[in-house]
């Protein structure tokens, strides 16, 4: 059989895929669509995977449905960029605004697992100070949550995801120590070393979610370096080889190519199912709350495409913020050659981080902060760049892609605002479900410049620094989205309150990264497993109280 | 066996590394002299010392004090210093020392050999027994330091990992008070404990198997996985330090009852 799960879905009949063992399957609970279910939960994500895997381990009923396939990593995944394509959410979408955002790769997952199983593994803890940044910082917006909390639930994720980090880490206030040791820094790795010693600033092995040790059926990483292709050893911690696992052996029902078009609300204004697509027709999954996990650009959409007579501009709106206040993170780089070989697509990309500039606000013309990390782009990626970010051709690209091998590099992910004006509304034109597709408008706004110049400079001294030769800016990309349905204190100024729960609609809840009110310069993929496995915890509470719709 | 266990230790990882300096030849050179000089003298029946044999010992400790040099050197010279990355993924720094202490231990044999039929055996002046077990106490806490901080870069991830930091560090304790009691207490704790770690040794080596089976493609995949996951050599050196533990409480029995 040649399919790998992108045509017919295979979590079906009572059994789902055992992605550790080759052509292997797990037992699965199976709900029908008419029996209510405690929670349905829309997409697989880091949000999603990790609120369905609690919550079943908690006794809840759990049906988590997701528009992608249900990949088995180590027959499905290729050493081949072209094919592997197949993560990413490549539907039909309109961006627009001054920066219009490229989707479709690095922000986007279309997969049981969601973007986790392509993401580069980064897993980073907030700078404690942003969590008030409008407070402490003046600027932003604060979260309605106390870092001290995020402590606690960070180090349940780190523990869960077996984080390889460093024996210390140099920044922020004393985290535990990571379940695993650091993987050895490769070349590119220690050419960032190489630059932060030359400046004089702090530099770490980036904690990362992919194994330096043995796990169970994992096997630990062998350095393959396709990590953002989608890691086919299983050595990548993605919520497909983690929380959903845990979620199945927990009795949660997972259902791919899964995609849920509506949420339906009753005459009261409580949510009762999602309707869903999934083998060629619509169907109906009743359900006492409903969760939406579809990150910062389908959640929005979903919530906008169940508007009613009773909630005409979309459910959860009644602050109007659904969709507003996106916020994709800066993702420029500076690139240069070295005389000698560094090879810097072995390992992991992002071997080595400095949060010099998420932590050190002396010296700043912008709020925010940055990280940077070394970069291991892949062949085809790195031809890409050239001919479009570098703008060469011809003999020229050929002549480049020649010094493939000395490539180093150094890129961000920066901090930029929230503003209204960044957001998600739904276009006119119809997807291949009929659903009403999203139109994406982004702008950056100044103090997003004066981070990136910011980052470009300090980036080209660090490689001037350690003699790369031949250096140039690749100034326009950016990464992660988060924002569009932020949390807060307040029904007026927020969507959703701490526990993700919408002000609005009782039953309904948003947890994904479209929760953050600000984004800080780090990969927030840690953050929302800490926010889901916060929220698991706050619907326990809750429940316990009689305060969540289990009836 | 503790020059075979460096031999074969050494030969794997220097391979890994390409033998990017000559200088990594050396080891296996001499680490081979050790073991073939030490069959050679098993083999002669002749209970004097052996010039050779000595030279080759010698050689071999003075190998073990430039190696480390060595390797601190190498792992000082790397981005970041002296830190744990380079102290994980650098040349380690205290595998040279088993090459010095297989040099020691053999020096130490050919002293008992020279002292023929004699009771009370002499190495530098110093009683035979108390000599050889305070070398091998030394050489087990080196050895289990080492374990130890490679088993904490592999995080310890098998509750079976902490054996070789615990149970080597218990017999170094037990021959250093046989050394202080001057065998005036009975030793068989010690000597039983000297045999579980050459049982620990050699079950080592199956659990190093077993570590190399849980690498992507397992076994199947030998040529790639021998070179990167636990080095199957490597806890045979404690089974080596055990016997050399064993045969000095045996001589300081034999002193003793003399």
């Amino acid at each position: 059989m040649s399919d790998d799960g992108r045509h017919s879905p295979r979590a079906r009949d009572g059994r789902a895929p055992d992605v550790f063992r080759p052509g292997g399957w797990v037992s699965m609970k199976e709900y029908s669509d008419h029996e209510a279910v405690d929670f349905v939960i829309v997409g697989t994500g880091a949000g999603g995977a990790t609120l369905a895997c609690k919550l079943a381990e908690y006794g809840f009923s759990v049906v988590a449905l997701d528009a992608g396939p249900y990949f088995r990593p180590l027959e499905d995944f290729a050493s081949d960029e072209s094919e592997q394509t197949k993560l990413y959410w490549t539907d039909d979408r309109i961006v627009d605004g001054d920066n219009p955002l490229q989707l479709g790769s690095n922000n986007s997952g279309k997969a049981v697992g969601g973007s986790t199983v392509h993401f580069a593994m980064v897993s980073l803890r907030f700078r404690p100070e942003w969590f008030k940044a409008r407070t402490k910082l003046g600027y932003g917006a604060d979260w309605p949550i106390d870092w001290r909390e995020m402590w606690a639930y960070y180090t349940e994720v780190e523990q869960a995801l077996k984080i390889s980090g460093p024996v210390n880490y140099p920044w922020g206030p004393p985290r535990p120590r990571y379940p695993y040791r650091a993987h050895p820094l490769n070349a590119a790795a220690r050419a960032l070393a190489r630059g932060c010693e030359a400046l004089g600033i702090g530099w770490t092995e980036t904690p990362l979610a992919t194994l330096s040790a043995p796990r169970g059926l994992a096997h630990p990483c062998v350095y393959r370096g396709f990590c953002v292709t989608g890691c086919s050893t299983n050595a990548k911690q993605s919520a497909l080889v983690t929380w959903i696992p845990r979620a199945l052996s927990a009795g949660a029902e997972i259902r791919d190519l899964a995609m849920v078009g509506r949420i339906e609300t009753d005459a009261n204004g409580l949510a009762v199912g999602v309707h869903y697509h999934r083998q060629d027709k619509w169907r109906f999954q009743r359900a006492r709350n409903v969760v939406v996990a579809g990150y910062a650009i389908e959640t929005p959409r979903l919530l906008l495409n169940s508007a009613t007579d009773k909630f005409p501009s979309g459910l959860a709106n009644s602050s109007g913020l659904v969709g507003k206040n996106l916020m994709a993170q800066a993702n420029q780089a500076v690139w240069g050659e070295m005389d000698e070989e560094v090879r810097s697509y072995k390992g992991p990309p992002s071997l080595a981080i400095t949060e010099h500039w998420n932590y050190e606000d002396d010296g700043k013309d912008f709020f925010g902060g940055y990280a940077y990390m070394s970069q291991g782009p892949l062949p085809q990626l790195w031809a890409n760049t050239q001919a479009t970010a570098h703008g060469l051709w011809g003999a020229r690209l050929v002549q480049e892609m020649k010094r493939y091998n000395h490539v180093v590099g150094l890129k961000i992910v920066g901090e930029m605002l929230p503003q209204e004006n960044n957001r998600v509304t739904l276009a006119d034109e119809r997807d291949q479900y009929g659903l009403r597709i999203p139109r994406v408008t982004y702008s950056w706004c100044d103090n997003d410049r004066r981070l990136i110049d910011h980052s470009i400079a300090f980036m080209s001294r660090a490689l001037s620094a350690i003699h790369a030769k031949n250096i140039w800016v690749q100034e326009d990309d950016t990464c992660h989205l988060n924002g569009t349905a932020r949390m807060g204190d307040r029904p007026d100024s927020s969507v959703v309150n701490a526990d993700c729960r919408s002000w609005d609609i009782p039953n309904l809840w948003i947890c994904d990264g479209s929760v953050f009110p600000t984004v800080g310069g780090a990969n927030p993929s840690l953050t929302i497993q800490a926010i889901a496995c916060r929220t698991a915890d706050r619907i326990r509470a809750l429940s316990r109280l009689g305060e969540v719709n289990l009836n | 066996m503790l020059a075979a266990s460096v031999l074969a230790d050494s030969a794997v990882e220097h391979y890994r590394g390409s033998f990017k300096n000559k200088a990594m030849l050396t080891p296996l050179i001499v680490a081979g002299l050790t073991l073939a000089m030490s069959l050679h003298g098993t083999a002669d029946r002749r209970p004097m010392a052996h010039q050779a044999r000595d030279a080759s010992y010698l050689s071999a400790a003075v190998t073990g004090l430039l190696g480390t040099g060595f390797h601190i050197y190498n792992v000082t010279k790397k981005v970041g210093g002296l830190s744990w990355q380079n102290v994980f993924y650098g040349a380690p720094l205290g595998a040279p020392m088993a090459i010095l202490l297989s040099g020691l231990l053999g020096f130490c044999s050919e002293r008992v050999r020279a002292n023929g039929g004699r009771r009370r055996h002499r190495v530098f002046n110093l009683p035979a027994g108390e000599t050889v077990a305070t070398v091998t106490a030394l050489g087990l806490l080196g050895t289990s330091g080492e374990a130890g901080l490679l088993h904490f870069r592999g995080a310890f991830h098998n509750p079976l990992m902490a054996l070789p930091v615990t149970l080597p560090p218990i017999g170094a304790g037990l021959l250093a008070g046989a050394v202080v009691n001057g065998g005036a207490r009975p030793r068989g704790l010690a000597r039983w404990w000297m045999r579980l770690l050459v049982g620990m040794g050699f079950a080592g080596v199956g659990f190093h198997a077993y570590g190399v089976s849980r690498n992507m493609g397992g076994w199947r995949n030998w040529s790639q996985n021998i070179l990167n996951g636990p080095p199957l050599p490597a806890p045979p050196s404690f089974a080596g330090l055990a016997l050399a533990g064993l045969a000095a409480l045996e001589l300081m029995r034999e002193a003793r009852n003399a």
